[in-house]
């Protein structure tokens, strides 16, 4: 008898447990998000300066951002300026969507982050310089409202996800019990 | 990566399977050309020859490849690395210069505002001039140009195509290294073209020597005064000289105890001499050499090296050709 209901009690915290980890994981991984679309911002607008400032070519830019910074979209520029360099013989949107597709899966990033940045390489090069300055302007400008957004329900939504990840591991025990 | 790979990339992929195929060393190609609907050449030894689908390389311009709309269109995105706007300065003045310093002519549609050309577009004829680096090109022409251990000024005359840039480049190295008539001294290198050094992202490409400092992509007038002021340097080399303000800084150049090394589009000391800027610099003679160049039967070739008043050094006589080509 007493043994199960220490069995019981053990069922349920490690359901409360399981739970709320569940609950800070989407938090970390809505904080997260934010750091990576903020890294990418700061990484498009260091392009927009090698290709406006040193007239950089793709490859070129690619390269010297991807070197300046860490992490996985560090190894994307730097893929990408690998590949253009390579010439293998596909247009740079191919090249661009296909590295963009490489993403870690587990990465932060929504689909619709992955569908917009895979987007970007359709009009890069294409053009005169002002067409690019544009391209990224536009980019930084959706960019900059996705992460508006993200900032300003950041605190309620990762307070959300925790509490709801610790009531719902609680209403789940209840419901066992 | 050797010439052949650093040339295939610049290629649509079907002009890279023919490449990949043809039995021609890629050292001895001088120019590949592509037109639109037009049969694909490659300049070959001093020799034209049509390029066949399957990479051989052919006298009949029925076995030719056609080049497409298509294929053109790939050839200038690799060419320019998906990036043309990187090169619209470039491509004002009709050229790109890739990596390895080949020259890729281009004409096209010329787009023009009122301060002239402001690019171009539905570029539909290119033509890839390989660079090639000869050491020791220009030995049978140093002796020349020394009086006394220093360092004359020079002036290289030689038609498109003849081989200017090479004697230039080799020359530049042994100055800077050090040769028999004179030790190595400090060069300044203005490669407005990026063809002498062909810096990639700042490393020369070429060997130009240990003293030397390349200023690249700068427009030559204002890159001379730049590197006297910067760099202090002994001799100041240039490629294709001839612009108006050119010789402003030639002018001062010189007057300030640099020597000058510099290349002209020309055939003799007679066309030199008509041309109004330089004209007024050989009848003041400022040059104390002139080195004049034909590839008349081979690449390369000195036809005479001058003096300041004219005198000639050395001429090419007669038959008497094999032992006086510089490649």
């Amino acid at each position: 008898m007493t043994v199960g209901i220490c069995f019981k009690c053990i069922g349920c915290l490690l359901i409360i447990a399981g739970s709320s980890g569940w609950g800070c994981w989407m938090a970390g991984n809505y904080r997260s998000r934010l750091c990576l679309l903020e890294q990418l911002r700061q990484m498009v607008l260091m392009l927009k300066g090698q290709i406006l400032y040193a007239n950089a070519p793709l490859q070129e830019g690619f390269e010297a951002v991807g070197q300046r910074t860490e992490g996985i979209l560090s190894d994307l520029f730097s893929q990408v300026a690998k590949r253009i360099d390579q010439q293998q013989g596909e247009p740079f949107c191919q090249i661009w969507k296909e590295e963009v597709g490489h993403l870690d899966e587990s990465s932060s990033f929504s689909l619709a982050d992955r569908q917009s940045l895979a987007a970007l390489g359709e009009h890069l090069g294409f053009m005169d310089k002002n067409m690019q300055e544009k391209n990224l302007l536009l980019y930084l400008e959706e960019l900059d409202l996705v992460i508006e957004d993200l900032r300003k329900h950041k605190q309620e939504r990762c307070r959300l996800y925790i509490s709801l990840g610790i009531m719902g591991g609680l209403f789940l025990a209840v419901l066992l019990l | 990566m050797d010439k052949r790979d650093e040339l295939m990339k610049l290629f649509s992929r079907d002009i890279r399977e023919i490449l990949k195929q043809t039995p021609a060393e890629f050292d001895q190609v001088q120019e590949i050309r592509l037109r639109i609907h037009a049969p694909l050449l490659m300049v070959y030894y001093n020799h034209e020859y049509y390029l066949t689908t399957e990479g051989k390389l052919s006298k009949q311009a029925g076995e030719a490849y056609i080049v497409s709309r298509s294929g053109l269109k790939e050839t200038l995105e690799y060419i320019s690395s998906y990036s043309l706007y990187a090169f619209e300065e470039e491509l004002k003045q009709g050229f790109i210069t890739v990596q390895g310093g080949h020259r890729i002519g281009v004409a096209g549609k010329a787009i023009t505002d009122a301060s002239g050309i402001r690019g171009m577009k539905f570029i539909s004829f290119i033509n890839v001039r390989l660079s090639h680096q000869v050491r020791g090109c220009a030995d049978q022409v140093m002796p020349y140009l020394y009086k006394e251990g220093r360092v004359l000024h020079t002036l290289i005359i030689s038609s498109p195509g003849c081989g200017k840039t090479t004697l230039l480049r080799d020359m530049i190295r042994q100055i800077s290294d050090g040769c028999g008539p004179g030790p190595g001294i400090n060069v300044g290198v203005v490669d407005e073209r990026s063809e002498i050094g062909a810096c990639y992202q700042g490393t020369p490409q070429n060997e130009l020597g240990i003293r030397t400092d390349i200023l690249d992509c700068c427009p030559k007038a204002q890159g001379m005064m730049m590197m006297i002021r910067t760099m202090s340097p002994q001799v100041i080399a240039v490629d294709e000289i001839g612009g108006k303000e050119d010789m402003e800084a030639i002018a001062y150049v010189m007057n300030c105890g640099c020597k000058l090394i510099a290349t002209v589009h020309g055939n003799s000391l007679e066309d030199i001499r008509q041309k109004p800027v330089l004209g007024r610099l050989m009848e003041e003679r400022w040059f104390e050499r002139y080195i004049v160049l034909d590839n008349e039967r081979k690449m390369g070739k000195i036809k005479g090296i001058y003096d300041s008043r004219g005198l000639a050094l050395y001429t090419a006589k007669g038959e008497d050709y094999d032992g006086r080509h510089l490649f």
